[in-house]
């Protein structure tokens, strides 16, 4: 949303035009036409929350007053602090006045704001996801935030302090409304076969009260990865520099104190420090690793119900994302370089119309088997086996420019490295040490790489593999792919190989078959997508 | 081809289109080329970004007093690269730069040392755009840009003349508009 701070309390916001999916003049005529619901406001409880989130925006604004009007003035001036309370207390309480939402046949309607008032409508049947995040307080006070996808953009639909049970119901309503709407205008608002429509994967008809599935669930034994997944040392890493600028002011780096009579005694105690500040960040990152892992993750559950998959998960801040299945396009297997060896894997959804760049992560770091098993599940349908498959080889040009690729850069390095030992007149075997270690290093890379190289299809999917260190695999689903593009460098021109991408509106917009043989690439494509190619392709029998 | 699960076995060959195993497919020429003006519109182009560049690099040079003799080579490949890319390149690209518009589909090939073809099918088309900038004016040129609902998939064709911008525009906006669906 793209309000001004103090408006981004919800209250004033833009006008209509940054609403998604906002159809204009139809909200206003609605009531006339189908009066079947009343409006309902938000949670009352919200009235709790609102102003200590009110004060919290301008806590610094009105302590900067109350102490710069004391210092002028020369005493105290607390009574300032209560207008500010009162302030507050309005600004929580507006909202809550101004909101309210409703259902309609086919729409979802947001009224809110008091200055500018901003009516944001969804048609039921654009809406691809909800989020329910609740924070340690909003889960106190039983309420729960609410967040609406509906695909147009990344700009969610928002409602701020929902009850858990309302926001239940709300998810279940926007949902299956949806899957209903989709399948037909007259369809019965809860009927089971109707949920499993030709859309979608959506692979078993489930009966409406029937329980959720659950496809994985939180296990004390995968802590076992946290300290191999890397995704929290920038964190770490920042912290490690704010107290490197201390490690500055200790006498024990200066070098007067190296020097002198107790430098033998000294030089000691420095290795011994050494060795104390490893194992100490070994410690701590051990620690740090497992208390993210849990805070970000217990309770994790992923299930399917009613053709929607839903990933919650949280220790203090839960939140639950419900993602239409039929939007699930694809999913992509990681196995990072540190977790290989201990057999670990993340794995992701490739989604449309969802924010956060469309790749949700469904499953903490785990074994891989099970990133494989959830990894089918989640893809539905009866297409086992492309995330374990071995992958057909991309052949022995493909392996050249695998290592050519990998070589280049070490090789540059050395050669750099060796300027500067014949510039600076330093041994001879300085350079050659550099580089035998370096392109030592660039054979294993490109030998990893082209292991990791690889493709296939299945009757669904295409099944991408590439990575050096970390290992990847991707499918995507062949209906999911909205657009081909054949490109070739020069290098790969001259050994008859080509990068083929299949372009899709789901996760990183594309996925990428590199260095395949060109006429592979083109068959593969026609394979992939029946007909899109027909029209273009040369030495095909016409029937 | 040995993909698993794939059907290249004779059972389930007729799930595959026309062509099946025997013949392996390629991609042919796109019908069309672009407009011939579009070589001496790169030319310019790459002459103005040439002169640009040379010319610092060769008042940098002349007033160099003790240059050394990599300066002297550095600044020959330099004017090397220029040339080529301001008249060879041109008419590579000419010859390389094709297009094609059916009812079903727009594909694209271009590039000089590379090569990049693009296929996208109008029923997943979002955008048709065509822009002019000053330079493509003087020549009377245009560009056209389709966009799908990947960030991945733009199309772009430069160098078509004018009127077979509008027309082809004109046409494309035609098609898609009958499209039905999201596009994604």
């Amino acid at each position: 949303m793209s309000q001004p701070p103090e408006e981004g309390y919800d209250e004033v916001p833009a006008p209509d035009t940054d609403a998604p999916a906002e159809v204009p003049g139809e909200a206003p005529a609605d009531p006339a036409v189908s009066p079947e619901e009343d409006w309902q406001r938000l949670d009352r409880r919200m009235l709790l929350l609102g102003p200590v989130d009110a004060l919290k925006q301008f806590a610094v604004p009105a302590l900067i007053a109350v102490i710069g009007l004391s210092t002028s003035r020369g005493s105290f001036e607390g009574w300032l602090l209560i207008p500010a309370a009162l302030g507050a207390i309005i600004l929580g309480v507006i909202p809550w006045l101004t909101t309210k939402y409703r259902f309609t046949e086919t729409q979802f309607q947001l009224h809110k704001g008091l200055v500018s008032r901003s009516q944001v409508t969804a048609p039921l049947d654009r809406v691809r996801s909800v989020d329910l995040e609740s924070s340690l307080i909003h889960r106190i006070l039983g309420i729960t935030k609410v967040k609406i996808g509906t695909g147009v953009d990344d700009t969610q639909i928002e409602l701020r302090a929902v009850s858990q049970e309302a926001a239940v119901e709300l998810r279940r309503r926007l949902l299956q409304r949806r899957t209903t709407s989709a399948n037909a205008a007259q369809a019965q608002p809860v009927e089971a076969g109707e949920l499993a429509d030709s859309a979608g994967p959506v692979d078993e008809p489930e009966a409406p009260d029937e329980p959720a599935e659950t496809l994985a669930a939180f296990d004390w034994s995968w802590l076992r990865f946290a300290p191999f997944s890397l995704s929290r040392l920038v964190v770490v890493a920042a912290a490690v520099g704010v107290l490197a600028q201390f490690g500055d002011s200790l006498p024990i780096f200066e070098r007067e104190n190296i020097e002198g009579a107790w430098e033998w005694v000294r030089s000691i105690a420095i290795s011994l420090i050494i060795v104390t500040v490893i194992v100490g960040a070994v410690v701590g990152w051990l620690l740090i690793s497992v208390i993210g892992y849990v805070v970000q993750w217990y309770g994790f559950r992923l299930t399917r119900e009613r053709g929607n998959l839903n990933v919650a998960a949280g220790l203090f801040t839960t939140r639950s994302t419900t993602v239409e299945e039929a939007r699930v396009r694809g999913v992509q297997l990681v196995e990072p370089w540190l977790m290989r060896p201990v057999h670990g894997c993340e794995l992701a959804a490739l989604c449309t119309g969802v924010g956060s760049g469309g790749v949700t992560p469904v499953l903490p770091p785990a074994p891989t088997s099970v990133g494989i098993r959830v990894g089918h599940d989640a893809l539905g349908a009866g297409d086992l086996g492309t995330l374990s498959v071995p992958l057909s080889e991309h052949g022995p040009e493909a392996r050249r420019r695998c290592f050519f690729r990998a070589l280049r850069p070490p090789l540059a390095l050395a050669l750099v490295f060796a300027g500067v030992a014949w510039w600076r007149d330093w041994a001879w075997w300085w350079p050659v040490g550099f580089a035998v270690l370096a392109l030592g290093l660039g054979v294993l890379a490109g030998a990893t790489a082209y292991r990791n190289l690889g493709h296939g299809l299945s009757t669904e999917h295409l099944v991408s593999g590439d990575g050096t260190f970390d290992r990847r695999r991707t499918v995507l689903e062949t209906d999911g792919i909205i657009g081909w593009v054949v490109a070739q460098s020069w290098f790969q021109r001259r050994l008859g190989l080509a990068t083929l991408k299949a372009t899709t509106a789901a996760g990183s917009e594309y996925v990428a078959v590199r260095d395949i043989e060109l006429d592979r690439a083109v068959a593969l494509a026609d394979r992939a997508t029946p007909g899109m190619l027909t029209p273009f392709l040369d030495g095909v029998p016409s029937p | 081809m040995s993909d698993f699960g794939d059907p290249t076995d004779a059972a389930s060959a007729p799930a595959t289109p026309p062509g099946p195993s025997a013949v392996s497919p390629a991609l042919r020429d796109p019908a069309n080329q672009v407009s011939p003006r579009a070589v001496s519109y790169w030319m310019l182009t790459s002459a103005l970004g040439s002169i640009l560049v040379l010319g610092a690099l060769g008042v940098g040079w002349y007033f160099w007093r003790e240059r050394p003799w990599w300066a002297t080579a550095l600044l020959a490949v330099v004017l090397a690269v220029a040339a080529v890319e301001t008249f060879v390149a041109p008419r590579i690209r000419f010859r390389v730069h094709r297009w094609e518009v059916t009812n079903e589909a727009i594909f694209t090939r271009s590039g000089w040392l590379s090569r990049e073809q693009r296929i996208a099918p109008l029923s997943r088309v979002q955008t048709v755009d065509s822009n002019q900038g000053v330079l493509m004016r003087i020549f009377g040129l245009a560009q056209i840009t389709v966009t799908t609902a990947s960030a991945a998939g733009p199309i772009t064709i430069t160098g078509l003349a004018e009127d077979v911008a509008r027309r082809t525009v004109a046409e494309l906006t035609e098609i898609t508009a009958a499209a039905e669906g999201d596009a994604t």
